[in-house]
């Protein structure tokens, strides 16, 4: 599982029949400073989560499992959770990019809520 | 299966209903920060049935083994659980960082705390 925040919907009309219907979200994983990746992955999203939003992304099993169409369907990641709170080597980070706070002193975060 | 250390805690009201009481803890993979094209591996999040403290290094398996960690069978959204807390290891050539009170052990953890 990795944690991400949500920064974009996707839209396919033409696209494996097992799919249809579902939702799918692009989500940017954080990395240990809790800032955004270079890349992103796009995840079904079975919970209705809105961009901006932290989640939790699952692969393989877990994501099928948690799609709940069996596991004979042609995706591979999944939200399976939406994040309350996130502790990170003593930042918090909230559950929208905008509610993070940071430790006093840490100059590191006008940029993180823009990016 | 990696080494990791504990780098923070996730709480989620919304999730999969297996994932219910479920700790899930952020790790991040030791690497070598030293070595250019490294350090480039983003934190994981795992289910944690062992209770790890933040900072410890841990032992996170993926897929089944995870889920059977877990005592979950095949259906159970979650593929990386931690299975084992590291006490130290021997790895001459491992960079320092890897030492860095990474592998203070559960007793120094308990006298500390």
């Amino acid at each position: 599982m990795i944690i991400g925040t949500v920064v974009g919907n996707l839209w396919s009309t033409v696209k494996d029949p097992s799919l249809e219907g579902l939702r799918f979200l692009i989500v940017r994983p954080l990395d240990a400073e809790g800032k955004g990746c270079a890349e992103t992955v796009v995840a079904a999203d079975p919970l209705g989560a809105g961009v901006g939003e932290r989640v939790l992304v699952a692969y393989g099993r877990a994501a099928r499992h948690a799609i709940g169409r069996g596991h004979d369907i042609g995706f591979q990641s999944a939200v399976v959770g939406i994040v309350d709170r996130c502790e990170l080597e003593g930042r918090t980070l909230g559950p929208h990019q905008d509610n993070d706070t940071v430790p006093t002193g840490t100059q590191a975060t006008a940029s993180r809520s823009k990016s | 299966m990696f080494i990791g250390r504990v780098v923070g805690q996730v709480w989620a009201t919304r999730k999969m209903r297996d994932l219910d009481g479920k700790r899930l803890l952020v790790v991040q993979p030791l690497d070598d920060h030293d070595e250019p094209g490294n350090g480039k591996v983003g934190p994981v999040v795992c289910a944690d049935p062992l209770g790890a403290n933040q900072g410890e290094a841990v032992l996170v398996a993926f897929g089944k083994a995870a889920r059977v960690a877990m005592g979950g069978d095949g259906d159970f959204a979650l593929e990386a659980a931690v299975v084992g807390i590291v006490d130290d290891l021997d790895a001459p050539d491992a960079p320092a960082s890897w030492r860095a009170g990474t592998f203070a052990g559960r007793n120094a953890a308990e006298v500390s705390s």
